[in-house]
């Protein structure tokens, strides 16, 4: 209580009118920021200590300073692979978002094609990567990007299409009168009603997907195929015991997920800047 | 007595007319609903005219099927000397709903400029008329916000704003104030009716409010429910509308009529037989 007041105080308290909104604004992603990198400190402190006063075995768990360490020494490798990976998933992501998208756009389009093809979609969404990833390997040659791509393709298009769906459907009745008393029909009604509107959905989407795209890049890769991603890393460190270099490439491919995350969160700020008001 | 003028030419003077307009939903299912039967209105040019009565007694319907938005099952809607449809391609109403129905993603200037664009206009001729309309509802300084940063009653008068840009000789409303709290709604009205006789357009005004109907309206069309018909057309006569007209005795006179042909709808039908 003391303490929250104490942060906005002074701001207040200087000038209650004019730039308190930008300055609290400011301080409050500051602020917004304190709890979780406390609580991510704690948890990694909570960790290391297990782990050290545990005596816990390195290959059932390594402490975080030695997983620390290695992600150092291989900072480079982390970064290369994590490139190739990186590559693979935006790839992939865009593909997939694109294909779901317009398949979402042609769905919405015709009534009994909405109805049918949420379960298919659905069942493209089920899918395993386990299940493909191996069988797409063999399709292709083996210094082929082709199949790690496809599989974060799949993926992806699952989130989107289904989102995106729901939003291209959901016309505002006012809005449908509205585009009717303006004598609007088809592509006009689309392009200034349905996408604008369907965005909010399309981002959530996207969204998800972005997460999804990275995961899947790095799955893909323990199937075969080429193997110059995170995924192939982790595998390889991973059989030949190399624990805390395995967990350095998995803080790799976490680092990874959180840039596409943030990415798709920025660029879903930056598309609908009516939402930031 | 509700007998309008039968319908023999139309007056170019006429704004809107139904001639023994029927509207059945659903028609042949087991859920068959007449909304409206048999109604035969005219409305002036530059006429105010309200349309009151119980929910489910069709005037939301009525005001539908001036605009096109739904087709009648019977009878004419001749709007600006033209079928309704044509009336409707050729852009000769706007129209405002109780929800301001804003696009989000647009600036309340894009939104009052959306019909204009629509209609083909240029970019320049687009934003002239769009300042215009925006002076007019008194939002000038509000052209570049988005709908979410306005108040319920700002987006309303945007929502006006952008049924009347492209100078339409009709407006048709379907309780444009309904939402608003009661200032808001008193100052919208007489910001409505200063429009109106500025520039000469035509209304016709769906409301569930006696006291809103005759203030605005030079008559107010009584309807009742099952069938939805129209019962009575109460004429009003208050002249010019200020603060005083609320307070007079003529307006509550006005009222009391209104209440009393509200009433009596349902057991009186008074339809005027065709």
């Amino acid at each position: 209580m003391t303490q929250s007041a104490a942060a906005v105080d002074p701001v207040v308290a200087a000038d209650p009118t004019a730039p308190v909104l930008s300055a609290r604004r400011r301080g409050g992603v500051l602020l917004a920021l304190v709890p979780p990198v406390l609580v991510g400190v704690a948890g990694l402190l909570a960790w290391e200590l297990t782990v050290k006063l545990g005596r816990v075995a390195p290959y059932v768990l390594p402490a975080p300073s030695a997983i620390g360490e290695e992600f150092w020494q291989t900072r480079e490798v982390v970064w290369r692979t994590g490139l190739a990976s990186g590559e693979n998933a935006l790839i992939g992501l865009l593909v997939g978002a694109l294909a779901g998208l317009l398949a979402a756009m042609i769905a919405a389009g015709f009534r009994f094609l909405g109805e049918v093809s949420i379960p298919v979609a659905a069942a493209a969404g089920a899918l395993p990567i386990i299940a493909l990833a191996p069988i797409l390997n063999n399709m292709f040659e083996s210094t082929s990007n082709v199949p790690r791509r496809l599989v974060v393709a799949i993926v992806v298009f699952f989130p989107v299409f289904v989102n995106a769906l729901r939003g291209l459907r959901e016309v505002d009745p006012i809005h449908r009168e509205l585009m009717a008393s303006y004598a609007a029909r088809g592509w006009t009604v689309t392009r200034l009603v349905r996408l604008p509107a369907a965005l909010p959905f399309v981002f959530t989407g996207l969204r998800q997907a972005s997460s999804l795209a990275v995961i899947a890049a790095v799955v893909a890769e323990y199937f075969g195929g080429l193997q110059n991603g995170l995924g192939s890393r982790i595998t390889s460190a991973a059989a030949n015991t190399a624990y805390p270099r395995a967990w350095a490439f998995v803080v790799g491919a976490c680092v990874l997920g959180l840039v596409f995350y943030l990415a798709a969160l920025a660029l879903e700020r930056l598309a609908m800047p009516w939402r930031r008001v | 007595m509700t007998a309008v003028a039968p319908i023999t030419a139309v007056a170019p003077m006429t704004a809107v007319a139904l001639a023994g307009v029927t509207k059945v939903f659903n028609a042949g299912r087991a859920d068959e609903v007449t909304a409206l039967t048999n109604v035969d209105l005219t409305v002036e040019r530059g006429e105010f005219v309200s349309l009151i009565g119980p929910s489910g007694c069709g005037k939301s319907t009525l005001l539908r099927l001036v605009g096109d938005l739904t087709q009648p099952t019977a009878g004419t809607v001749t709007v600006a000397g033209k079928p309704a449809k044509q009336a409707r391609i050729d852009q000769e109403y706007g129209i405002a709903f109780q929800q301001a129905g804003l696009f989000d993603w647009r600036t309340v200037q894009r939104n009052v400029e959306l019909p204009l664009e629509l209609r083909g206009s240029s970019r320049s001729e687009r934003q002239a008329r769009a300042r215009e309309m925006l002076d007019l509802v008194g939002l000038t300084e509000f052209a570049g916000h988005y709908p979410a940063q306005l108040s319920g009653g700002m987006q309303q008068r945007v929502a006006i704003a952008r049924a009347l840009a492209v100078h339409p000789p009709l407006l048709l409303m379907d309780e444009p104030f309904g939402a608003l709290d009661e200032m808001t709604r008193e100052r919208l009205q007489d910001e409505l009716l200063r429009i109106c006789a500025s520039t000469g357009t035509s209304a016709v005004f769906v409301t569930h409010s006696i006291p809103e109907a005759v203030y605005l309206s030079d008559r107010v069309v009584v309807m009742s429910a099952r069938p939805g018909r129209i019962t009575e057309i109460v004429p009003i006569d208050l002249g010019e509308r200020g603060e005083a007209t609320r307070q007079s005795a003529g307006f509550f006179a006005g009222i009391t009529k209104v209440r009393r042909a509200l009433r009596s709808g349902g057991a009186v039908p008074v339809g005027s037989p065709s």
